[in-house]
């Protein structure tokens, strides 16, 4: 008589496709996953209580640091947030409004191509990983010239930005746009297309929309389980409501949707990218705001669709130099909480590619 | 028909088997850095005025200052060190500097072996150059900065 015991693994945290930062406790039967238990918190910096001892401008490079994928993109949904609780949204100039809608764009691609890239590494493609982060390396230069750090920008400012770009910059950016389709097509013709990677990824933690919802699932991932609904479109903030995209849905809702509507949505961005560099006017990109900004007493909830779903700040002001509370609605955090349900009963190869089809940044999880 | 996509897929491949190179011979050949690149840290000691504003504007404390004043009653710049092993490289300070005394630099492999040796002490490292003689006056619109803070 074959006798047959649970094994529990540890999943991270010196995982390569955790790197350090998270750990997942698996319940193994065989191998098939029987129950998943996450462990966060490893690179937790307490970034909600440092907000309280900086000043309104001081907290946007923390910011950087939520999401390492997409730094401007979180400035953006800060910067916002102050905005809207100084009630100066109406007068940021027109010019510093498409510059920030490039930014988000342009970090929208480069977080999607660590996505493409990454998911591609997790099912064993090492020359798609390539092909991504080729793209995402131009994108990632012209980030450098915008704000001089590749990740960490610090471009955006309460009532603006921080500099107008120079005329090679736009030149550039207009050169990497018309190459990007192409390289989508490349992306399309040795992932997408590829038979091995559709029977890894097919069928694979299939989430409904019911179960979407349930978990509050933002961006991409809610998108992909059929949920039509994308806050650039349907609420839009900035001057979103301007331009002409169309938003993906996916069919089923499993991991191959959740990464064809990623590359789908990186074409959409050019299409943004295209339209905001022909319309972009001439003029100033900073408002007339204080040096010392001092927002009036109360609150205000502000969320953008980043990258990875709804980042959102919640900021609480007492009329001083300094919030008296900031907190941080991460997107990724909602979603890897059903990452136990959506690897429940998969096997063991496919844990690590549901992980990666979430999209998880543990910078944000763990903020 | 199974098998079409590894096909293209792989028609792809060939193809860049024969492109150009993308590889950067990075020791060898240095990056081609923008302007605004951020590396470390030049401070153009004549141009200083001590007024601080890099030290309030950094969100991490990292700036140290030290002045005294002299017999015209006007501040003058004695120590200037950085923490650099704090820094964020946000760029606040540069921003913040009425006389463009602080400045960045594209130097960028700051990594040393002792963790001290970060550390950088911009005043003390300044080597004097003919340009930086005269200290350019603060604008108006510095002035107004000054007032506001």
């Amino acid at each position: 008589m074959l006798k047959t015991q649970e094994l529990t693994l540890n999943m991270g945290p010196v995982h390569p496709s955790t790197h350090g930062v998270y750990r997942c406790v698996l319940t193994l039967d065989g191998e098939y996953v029987r129950n998943a238990v996450n462990h966060i918190g490893y690179l937790h910096r307490g970034l909600e209580k440092l907000a309280e001892s900086r000043t309104y401008s001081q907290f946007i490079p923390y910011t950087d640091r939520l999401d390492y994928c997409s730094g401007l993109a979180n400035e953006l949904a800060y910067v916002m947030a102050v905005e809207k609780l100084m009630g100066i949204t109406e007068e940021i100039p027109e010019r510093a409004q498409y510059l920030r809608v490039i930014c988000a764009e342009l970090q929208r691609l480069a977080s999607h191509g660590i996505f493409v890239g990454s998911f591609a590494l997790d099912t064993a493609g090492m020359t798609a990983f390539f092909y991504a982060f080729r793209e995402r390396d131009r994108v990632l230069e012209l980030i450098t010239r915008i704000g001089g750090n590749r990740l960490t920008p610090n471009y955006m400012r309460i009532g603006g930005v921080a500099r107008d770009l120079e005329e090679d910059f736009f030149k550039e950016l207009k050169q990497l746009m018309d190459d990007y389709d192409a390289a989508i097509d490349e992306y399309d013709g040795i992932l997408t297309g590829n038979e091995i990677f559709q029977s890894r990824t097919k069928g694979v933690s299939i989430v409904s929309k019911e179960m979407a919802l349930d978990y509050g699932f933002t961006g991409p991932n809610l998108r992909a389980s059929g949920v039509d609904y994308d806050m650039r479109r349907d609420e839009p903030y900035g001057i979103y409501d301007r331009f002409k995209f169309e938003v993906p849905i996916g069919e089923t809702g499993d991991t191959f949707d959740r990464y064809v509507l990623r590359v789908k949505e990186m074409r959409e961005s050019v299409k943004i990218i295209k339209q905001a560099l022909e319309q972009i006017p001439e003029g100033p990109v900073m408002a007339k705001v204080p040096k010392v900004i001092k927002p009036p007493v109360g609150e205000v909830f502000h969320c953008i669709e980043n990258p990875k779903g709804h980042l959102g700040f919640h900021i609480v002001s007492d009329g001083s130099t300094k919030p008296y509370r900031t907190r941080i609605y991460s997107p990724t955090f909602v979603m890897l909480s059903a990452f136990p349900e959506m690897a429940k009963g998969t096997h063991i190869m496919d844990a690590v590619l549901i992980l990666a089809s979430i999209d998880i940044v543990l910078g944000e999880v763990d903020r | 028909m199974f098998g079409q996509g590894l096909i293209k897929g792989l028609s792809i491949t060939l193809k860049h088997l024969f492109d150009k190179k993308l590889t950067e011979e990075y020791p060898e050949v240095k990056p081609n850095l923008p302007d605004s690149f951020k590396g470390s840290f030049m401070l153009k000691v004549p141009k200083c005025i001590a007024c601080g504003l890099c030290a309030n504007a950094c969100p991490n404390n990292v700036i140290k200052i030290e002045s005294e004043k002299d017999e015209n009653n006007k501040k003058k710049l004695t120590g200037y060190k950085m923490m650099a092993e704090r820094c964020l490289y946000c760029g606040f300070c540069v921003e913040a500097c009425p006389t463009k005394a602080l400045l960045w630099t594209k130097e960028f492999e700051n990594a040393v072996y002792i963790r001290e040796m970060v550390n950088l002490d911009l005043f003390s490292s300044y080597v004097p150059s003919p340009d930086d003689e005269k200290p350019a006056k603060p604008k108006k619109q510095d002035e107004e900065t000054a007032q506001a803070s």
